[in-house]
């Protein structure tokens, strides 16, 4: 039992953010937003030649094979840095099919796409949402009908980020519609440019871009297959736990570095005589940011530390993603509230943290949806 | 980063479990209980302190040097833990408060006195700090020690001096230079109970229990009481009194009401009913989150002591997110159970009349040990290095 960070995972958090703050300043993330890509190609270069992209993923494809509470360091820097960098689907997509081969369940298609998704050679992203309740098997009601070698696809997806610059999507399809809702789910790679997909962009409060993905009669070949025909939930159960750990992970690292930042604030700003920060009421909003973040990183640093253990995670995902999704949009308000009126200004800074620890906080499942799946842990 | 327990000590936890199984019989509760109600410490609880200070679990943490077992402070946490939760009120981690502060500044004619008894449990001492002008703020305390030839002659009054009525000894901070900045003229000492102008009275608490007023007149005392040198008596404190409010009996005063109310939701057959509500389901599943932070919060701090770290804020944190917790526990079983939380008589209310005693008892977490808006400002004070003005 110790719940601070050993001398490995400190130089871990250490030289990533030594990289993120050397090579992503504020000047960097605002002018992606504004660009036409928003993902900042070189800063993905860089990051993978570092061999950060493979940090999580398995030595026999090149990665460093570390545990995934290693990993949930790398993007609480991340989230710190607002690094605009398709870093959460491309992992997200990636530990899957590591999963995948793992369990001696992954073709050559995507064997390969391990080794390239460690190297930054090929983009991955994944698409699971579509519309109504997303945490859950039956969200998913994209049609795949078995035909020939492979599936044809009717449906869509939504909110799937980086979809229009990724090399392929892992995509959870229902192959089987009869049986229950966690039985008849596939999940199946596509390359976001063929045949029979189309897609749309929305841009979001966070200033990224999220995709509604059409597929029309799409033929997917069953090379395509990741996991087993009709077992894709179990991939896809570990894969939402994971992504939901990482998004905290996010949102954790921006929030604690907007309360810092509102905090150093505090400190210079004088109004009636002093610094503000010397006035008791601005203290405890401080002393209470500071906490509430303390608490969002300990559940989420838990809960990575369940599923290195090989442990059932379920109960602590959804524990740090519902109390993360709000105590971490409190932690933001308090920061506005202590900028005062700059917090609503475009130039300054405080508003490129607000936006997206909040934007955050709205994926993968709300605090309501979360605290049903506690509730059903500690009632069924 | 591990957020498990070792084999060790799990090992541990079967060990003190066995124990209590074997040793905490219903007679003995029952007795504790009464003791708690002002009887005082009676001798079934006597000599169950005695087997688990025969046992080395008292201090066991602490250097073998001073009576200790050099133990791992995780399997301290266990021990206090197994306690609490089997509802044996001794609250051992409060007997031992203030050895850390004796290890550190006690000459060793104190050390060697004090050490050993307080770890079989013959020394207990009742902590001699709040007073009635002062409260959290500590550092303004009137109770004066005047030099007297060897002697030191003590007149004032303490008040919430909990076990001043049981205890062996007071662990009394007094003024012994009322010219000098307020945390500069402190001293602590160590007296015996029994010592003639030491006056007790009672005072009753809503939860059931008993606290006290202290009454020092001409207490004359040997200079040999004091504890550290003269007029520094605040910093021989400040650290125990940080670490003190951390640990298994805190955590676990902030979080079995949760825990309790969960059981009876699962459980009870009425509780049952009324956990159908997804609205309540709700409720429930937000605080079972927050008592996890609890949970983190109290081993993070202990993470740091093992590492030998006085955690700057980190346990002010503990002590503001623990208390509000049991709080909003509290007052949400008033409100998920409704008319029932109400009943109070131990022999026909639910849960026998935990609830109503478990909602009034919240309270005092928020202000003992210093009050959660003191604790606030700590945090931001010496946590985030805010300024004074």
């Amino acid at each position: 039992m110790d719940l601070l960070l050993n001398e490995d995972e400190e130089m871990i958090r250490d030289s990533v953010r030594r990289f993120f703050e050397t090579e992503c300043g504020v000047q960097r993330v605002r002018e992606n937003e504004d660009g036409e890509s928003r993902s900042d190609t070189a800063l993905w270069r860089q990051l993978a030649e570092l061999g950060w992209l493979g940090l999580g993923l398995p030595a026999a494809y090149g990665g460093g094979e570390a545990p995934f509470t290693q990993l949930t360091l790398l993007f609480e820097e991340a989230g710190r840095a607002l690094a605009p960098i398709p870093l959460h689907p491309h992992m997200t997509a990636a530990l899957t099919l590591a999963e995948a081969a793992g369990r001696g369940e992954c073709g050559a298609l995507a064997e390969s796409l391990i080794a390239d998704a460690c190297m930054g050679e090929r983009l991955l992203t994944w698409a699971w949402d579509e519309r109504g309740p997303n945490i859950g098997p039956e969200a998913v009601r994209l049609s795949a009908v078995p035909e020939g070698n492979g599936w044809r696809l009717n449906g869509g997806k939504r909110m799937v980020e980086a979809f229009e610059i990724a090399d392929y999507c892992l995509v959870a399809v229902r192959t089987n519609a009869a049986g229950a809702a966690d039985e008849g789910l596939t999940l199946l790679l596509v390359e976001p440019d063929g045949d029979g997909i189309s897609s749309t962009t929305q841009g979001t409060l966070a200033g990224d871009e999220l995709s509604e993905v059409q597929f029309d009669n799409t033929y997917v070949d069953g090379d395509a297959l990741v996991g087993r025909v009709e077992g894709g939930w179990n991939l896809a159960r570990p894969m939402l736990e994971r992504a939901m750990v990482l998004n905290c992970a996010m949102i954790v690292g921006a929030s604690r570095r907007a309360a810092e930042r509102a905090i150093d604030y505090a400190k210079e700003r004088h109004a009636f005589g002093q610094p503000i920060g010397a006035f008791q009421s601005i203290q405890h909003l401080c002393a209470d940011m500071i906490t509430w973040v303390d608490g969002a990183e300990l559940l989420t640093r838990e809960a990575a530390w369940y599923m290195d253990q090989g442990m059932d995670a379920a109960l602590p995902a959804a524990a740090a993603k519902s109390f993360t999704n709000e105590r971490c949009q409190m932690v933001l308000r308090e920061a506005n509230q202590i900028h005062g009126g700059y917090a609503q200004v475009y130039e300054y800074d405080q508003q490129l943290w607000y936006r997206r620890a909040a934007a955050w906080s709205m994926r993968l499942g709300t605090s309501i949806e979360h605290r049903r799946e506690v509730a059903r842990a500690l009632f069924s | 980063m591990d957020f498990g327990f070792s084999a060790e000590n799990e090992e541990f936890r079967a060990e003190i479990r066995a124990f209590i199984a074997e040793h905490v019989s219903p007679e003995i509760l029952q007795e504790m209980r009464e003791g708690y109600a002002g009887a005082g410490i009676g001798p079934l609880t006597r000599d169950l302190i005695l087997k688990i200070g025969e046992r080395g679990w008292i201090g066991m943490s602490w250097p073998k040097e001073y009576g200790g077992r050099d133990a791992d402070i995780i399997d301290q946490y266990i021990f206090e833990e197994e306690l609490a939760r089997a509802r044996v009120p001794l609250n051992l981690g409060n007997f031992i408060e203030q050895a850390p502060a004796i290890m550190n500044a006690g000459t060793e004619t104190q050390k060697k006195y004090f050490l050993p008894r307080l770890v079989r449990g013959e020394v207990t001492f009742a902590l001699g700090y709040t007073e009635p002008s002062g409260g959290t703020d500590l550092a303004s305390l009137k109770t004066r020690a005047v030099e007297d030839g060897d002697d030191y002659v003590i007149n004032g009054q303490k008040v919430f001096t909990t076990r001043a009525e049981s205890s062996s000894h007071i662990y009394l901070m007094a003024r012994t230079d009322p010219d000098a900045p307020k945390h500069k003229g402190i001293s602590i000492f160590l007296i015996p109970m029994d010592t003639p102008g030491i006056t007790v009275r009672p005072l009753w608490t809503l939860p059931g229990g008993r606290t006290n007023e202290v009454f020092l007149e001409d207490v004359r005392v040997s200079k040999d009481t004091m504890l550290g040198e003269k007029n520094g008596g605040w910093y021989v404190a400040a650290s125990a009194l940080n670490l003190g409010r951390a640990g298994a009996r805190r955590y676990c005063i902030y979080v079995l009401p949760f825990e309790e109310l969960l059981k009876y939701l699962q459980n009870d057959e009425l509780g049952r009913e009324i956990a159908q509500d997804p609205v309540v389901q709700d409720r429930m599943a937000e605080l079972y989150c927050e008592a996890q932070v609890a949970r983190l919060f109290t081993m993070r701090s202990l993470s740091m002591v093992r590492r030998g770290v006085n955690p700057p804020y980190e346990i002010s944190s503990e002590k503001v997110w623990g208390p509000e917790f049991q709080i909003r526990t509290t007052e949400a079983a008033s409100q998920i159970l409704g008319a029932d939380h109400q009943l109070w008589d131990e022999d026909t209310a639910p849960m026998n009349g935990k609830f109503p005693r478990e909602y009034v008892n919240a309270m005092v977490s928020a202000f003992a040990h210093g009050g959660t808006q003191v604790m606030r400002t700590a945090i931001a004070r010496r946590g985030l290095d805010m300024p004074k003005e």
